[in-house]
C-alpha cells in the first residue's frame, strides 16, 4: 500500500458528536492512527455500522476507558504520552480535572499537540457556555439571516457549524505537525467552533465594520457581484415528486445573451426591461417569472443540461437520492467509497473531495464498536500482559 | 525575540479567481508568504462588493480585502509568453502553487502539472474547480450558488413547499477553501518523507457534498432523501422558538429535570412532564409537539434573559442574533477576536474578523493589510528574481506586469 501523508501520526481523540469526529476523520483518512476514547455506552446517537455514526468514526480505532475511575485516567496520561495529538472538544474544565490539559501532558511528553475544540472557548466570560453546532449557528447570525422573504428564520436543515469546525480543527493539526516537524515543538490550540463559523461569514463582516451597514438575509441576491436571474426556479415534476428546482446564474451580457439563445429567443427576453444587467435585477421579479415559466417546461436535469451546453452556470437542487444515487459526476469520480462491513456486505460512506497524484487518501474500514480495539491498545500500545489486562477490568477501569 | 509563525519558510503563489482565494488566506494566516499573483487588470475579486463607502474602485473592495489580508501581490499577465515565463521561474523556489482556472487552461498557458513537477519537483499544485479535473461534468461552469445546489447544501433548508433557502454567506468555496488548506498541508507532511510534491485534485462540488452533516447517512441507511424540515434542526432536538422581543434556539439535550421544572414553575408545562420525555427517544419522536409546548412557554420571556437563565441551569439554549451583534459581543471582545487593521493609504483602521483558532505558540497573526493592486510586483521580480531596472521597465511597457 502507497505511503500516506500522517502514516506514524497517533491521535488520542476525546471528541464526540460531530465537529471534533469530522477532524479526527480527516486525519484517519489520510494515514493517522485515530483511538477513540469512549464510554462504555456513550450517548445514543445512532448505528455505528451505517449511515452519519459510520461516516463520522469509520477508519478509527475505539478504547473504552473510565475516566471516572483513576486508573482508567491514568492509562488515558499514557496513552496520551505515546500520542502526536490529543484532541477533545470539552470545555476546558474536563481535560484538568484528570490532568489532561497541555501543560500537564506536555511535562511528560514535550512536543504533544493539544488541540481543544470547545463551543466558545477556554477563556472569557461565557466559557462555559453548553452549546452545540445548531446553537452556535444562531448566536453567528446564520440562522436569523436564513430567512422567508418576511424575515421568517426558515433553517438551517443541518450543522455547518459542525462541519466548519471539524475541517477548522484539522487544518490546526496539519499546521501544528508541519511547524513541529520544523522546529521540533508542540503546542495548545483553543479552537472555539463559535470563532470558527463566525470567520467564514466572509465579506458581510467587514461591511458590518467598514460600511456599518446591517445585513439582510441574502436570499437569491447573489453574494459575488451582480447577477440576474439569479436563484431556484421550479422544474416540472420527476416521477410524481414536484418539489424539483434548478440553480441558475446569470451575469454577464454575453451570458446572458447565451441564455436567452438557449431557452429558445422568447419574446418577453427583448423587452427594454430586461436590456442591461442593472435593469434585469432592477426588474428581477419579473425577470424571475418569465424563467420560471421556462423551466416549469423542463425538467431540473435537462434545464441544467440545456444552459450548462450554452456555457451558463445552472445546477439541479439536489436532493439525497439525487446526490448520492443519480448525480453522474460524483458517480463517475466515485465520490461515496464502499467499506466493507463485519458480515461481508459494504455500504457507502462520504468520500474525500480531492485526490493526491501521490497517493490519495482512503476509508480505511468501517465504524468500530466501542471497545473494539481493547486488545491491541492495551497489549500492544501499552504493553501490558493478559493478567494486568484482567486486573484493570476487574477494577472497572477499563471495558473489555 | 518574536517566534516564528507556524507556516514560516513557505511560499505559496495564489493564482485563484474569487472562486478560491480563501484557500491561500488560510495559510498566509498562519506565516506563509503568499504572492497573489492578478492580470495587470486586477483580480476578478477586485471587482466584487462591497466597497468601502459604496465607492467602486479596485483597491476599494471588501470582497477582496477579506480573501487577500496577509498576501503580497504581483500583476502578470499569463497570456504573454513573457509572464508564463516568470510565473515558471518563481515556481522554481515555490513550495505551493494553488490555481482555479477552468481545467486545462492552466496546460494551455505552458504551466501544466507535468511542466512544473519537471522544473520543480518537490512543488505542491492544488487545483481548484467546481467539478474537479475529470468526469462528464469537468467543462461546467457553476457559482456558489450553483455548487450549494449540486452538492446538496440547499435542497435542505426552508420550508416544505417553499423554495430552498440559502446560507449566508459563500458557503460552497468556504468548505472548498478549508479542503484545499487541509490538502496542500498534508501534501506537504508527505514531501517531508519523501522530497515530491504531489498535484492536488479538489472538486468544489465534493467538497460542498462532505459539508452537509447528515444527507449522505440518511441515503445510506434508510435509501431516503433527507427533506426540508423549516427550522427544525434534522436530529429533531434544536428548532427556532419566538420570544417577546427575537428568537431564540431550543435545544432538548441538556438536562430534561431542570428544564422541565423551569417550565413547570411557569406553568406551561403541559403534558411534558409526563415521564416518557425523560428518555431521549421519545423527545425525538414528539419533537415537533414537544417545541409547539415550549414556544407557548417562551413567547412572553424577553430573549436576553430567558438566555441566561437557561445558560445558568447548563441548558444549550441561545438567541438568534443577527451578524450585527457580534460586534458587541463580550465572549469575541474578551479573546480579542477581532482585529484592527490598518490602511495607511486611507488614514483609516478597520476591525477584521479574527482567528478561527489561537495557537499558543505560533500564533494566527495579522502581518499586513491586503495588498493594493500590483503592490509588490516591483520588489518581488528585484528580489527574487534578480531583474534590472531596465527589464522590469520594458515588461511594465509592454503590459505584461
Amino acid at each position: 500500500m502507497a505511503a500516506m501523508p500522517l502514516d506514524g501520526v497517533r491521535v488520542l481523540d476525546f471528541t464526540w458528536v460531530v465537529a471534533g469526529p469530522i477532524a479526527t476523520r480527516i486525519l484517519a483518512d489520510h494515514g493517522a492512527e485515530v483511538i477513540k476514547v469512549e464510554r462504555k455506552e456513550p450517548p445514543q446517537l445512532g448505528n455505528r455500522k451505517l449511515g452519519l455514526q459510520c461516516d463520522l468514526n469509520r477508519g478509527k480505532l475505539s478504547v473504552a476507558l473510565n475516566m471516572q475511575h483513576p486508573r482508567g485516567v491514568e492509562l488515558a496520561r499514557r496513552l496520551a504520552a505515546k500520542s502526536d495529538v490529543v484532541i477533545d472538544n470539552f470545555s476546558a474544565r474536563v481535560m484538568r480535572s484528570w490532568g489532561m490539559d497541555y501543560e500537564s501532558l506536555a511535562a511528560v511528553k514535550p512536543d504533544i499537540i493539544c488541540i481543544s475544540m470547545s463551543g466558545l472557548g477556554h477563556t472569557g466570560p461565557r466559557s462555559s457556555y453548553v452549546s452545540y453546532g445548531p446553537t452556535l449557528q444562531a448566536l453567528t447570525g446564520y440562522t436569523m439571516l436564513m430567512a422567508e422573504p418576511d424575515g421568517t428564520p426558515a433553517g438551517y436543515g443541518y450543522s455547518y457549524a459542525d462541519t466548519c469546525g471539524g475541517y477548522t480543527g484539522a487544518l490546526a493539526a496539519l499546521i501544528a505537525l508541519w511547524n513541529r516537524h520544523r522546529t521540533g515543538r508542540g503546542q495548545f490550540v483553543d479552537l472555539a467552533q463559535f470563532e470558527a463559523v463566525t470567520s467564514v461569514i466572509g465579506p458581510a463582516l467587514l461591511d458590518i465594520a467598514v460600511n456599518g451597514r446591517t445585513q439582510p438575509a441574502p436570499g437569491y441576491n447573489s453574494q459575488e457581484g451582480p447577477a440576474a436571474p439569479h436563484g431556484v426556479y421550479k422544474c416540472r415534476p420527476l416521477d410524481g415528486d414536484d418539489d424539483r428546482w434548478v440553480a441558475i446564474a446569470v451575469r454577464t451580457g454575453p451570458e446572458w445573451r447565451r441564455f436567452v439563445t438557449a431557452i429558445g429567443s422568447p419574446s418577453w427576453a427583448s423587452d427594454p426591461q430586461f436590456r442591461t444587467l442593472y435593469l434585469r435585477m432592477h426588474n428581477s421579479a419579473d425577470l424571475d417569472a418569465n424563467v420560471s415559466r421556462w423551466t416549469a417546461e423542463h425538467s431540473a436535469e435537462d434545464a441544467m443540461a440545456i444552459l450548462q451546453r450554452a456555457g451558463i452556470a445552472a445546477g439541479v437542487v439536489e436532493n439525497g437520492i439525487d446526490l448520492c444515487a443519480r448525480d453522474p459526476q460524483l458517480k463517475e469520480r466515485g465520490f461515496w467509497p464502499a467499506v466493507a462491513t463485519a458480515r461481508g456486505t459494504t455500504t457507502n460512506v462520504t468520500g474525500i473531495p480531492f485526490k493526491l497524484s501521490g497517493g490519495s487518501g482512503k476509508v480505511r474500514s468501517i465504524a468500530p464498536e466501542v471497545g473494539e480495539n481493547f486488545d491491541y491498545v492495551m497489549g500492544e500500545l501499552l504493553g501490558l500482559g493478559r493478567a494486568e489486562r484482567d486486573e484493570l477490568v476487574a477494577a472497572g477501569a477499563v471495558w473489555p | 525575540m518574536t517566534e516564528l509563525a507556524a507556516l514560516a519558510g513557505l511560499r505559496v503563489l495564489d493564482l485563484t479567481g474569487h472562486r478560491a482565494q480563501f484557500c491561500a488566506r488560510l495559510l498566509a494566516d498562519m506565516g506563509a508568504d503568499v504572492i497573489k499573483v492578478e492580470p495587470p487588470a486586477g483580480d476578478d475579486a477586485r471587482r466584487i462588493g462591497p466597497f468601502l463607502d459604496d465607492l467602486p474602485h479596485l483597491d476599494r473592495s471588501l470582497f477582496f480585502w477579506f480573501y487577500n489580508l496577509n498576501k503580497r501581490s504581483l500583476t502578470l499577465d499569463l497570456n504573454h509568453s513573457r509572464g508564463a515565463d516568470i510565473l515558471l521561474q518563481l515556481a522554481r523556489s515555490a513550495d505551493v502553487v494553488i490555481e482555479s482556472f477552468a481545467p486545462g487552461i492552466l496546460d494551455r498557458l505552458g504551466l501544466g502539472w507535468d511542466t512544473l513537477h519537471r522544473e520543480n519537483p518537490a512543488l505542491v499544485l492544488c487545483s481548484i474547480a467546481p467539478f474537479g479535473q475529470t468526469g462528464p461534468w469537468r467543462d461546467f461552469i457553476a457559482d456558489d450558488t450553483v455548487l450549494t445546489a449540486l452538492g446538496g447544501m440547499l435542497y435542505i433548508n426552508g420550508f416544505p413547499n417553499h423554495a430552498p433557502v440559502r446560507p449566508l454567506g459563500l458557503q460552497a468555496y468556504h468548505s472548498s477553501a478549508y479542503y484545499g488548506a487541509i490538502a496542500v498541508m498534508l501534501a506537504l507532511l508527505a514531501r517531508d518523507r519523501t522530497a515530491e510534491g504531489q498535484w492536488i485534485d479538489l472538486s468544489m462540488q465534493e467538497a460542498t457534498a462532505a459539508a452537509v452533516e447528515h444527507v449522505a447517512g440518511a441515503f445510506f441507511e434508510r435509501g431516503e432523501a433527507e427533506p426540508r424540515r423549516g427550522t427544525l434542526h434534522w436530529s429533531r432536538f434544536f428548532r427556532v422558538g419566538k420570544c417577546r422581543d427575537g428568537y431564540i434556539m431550543h435545544c432538548t439535550l441538556g438536562d430534561w429535570t431542570s428544564l422541565i421544572e423551569w417550565v413547570k414553575s411557569d406553568g406551561k408545562a403541559g403534558d411534558l412532564d409526563s415521564p416518557d420525555y425523560e428518555q431521549v427517544m421519545y423527545r425525538y419522536l414528539m419533537a415537533e409537539h414537544l417545541f409547539d409546548v415550549l414556544d407557548d412557554w417562551v413567547k412572553d420571556y424577553p430573549r436576553d434573559e430567558l438566555l441566561e437563565r437557561a445558560q445558568l441551569l447548563r441548558q444549550p439554549y441561545a438567541t438568534v442574533r443577527p451578524p450585527e451583534a457580534l460586534f458587541d459581543d463580550d465572549q469575541l471582545a474578551a479573546r480579542g477576536y477581532f482585529v484592527e487593521v490598518e490602511h495607511p493609504e486611507l488614514g483609516r483602521k478597520f476591525r477584521y474578523p479574527g482567528a478561527p483558532y489561537l495557537f499558543n505558540g505560533t500564533p494566527w497573526r495579522v502581518s499586513r493589510r491586503p495588498p493594493l493592486i500590483g503592490e509588490h510586483t516591483g520588489e518581488i521580480l528585484r528580489d527574487e528574481l534578480s531583474m534590472a531596472p531596465q527589464a522590469l521597465a520594458a515588461l511594465f511597457a509592454e503590459g505584461v506586469i
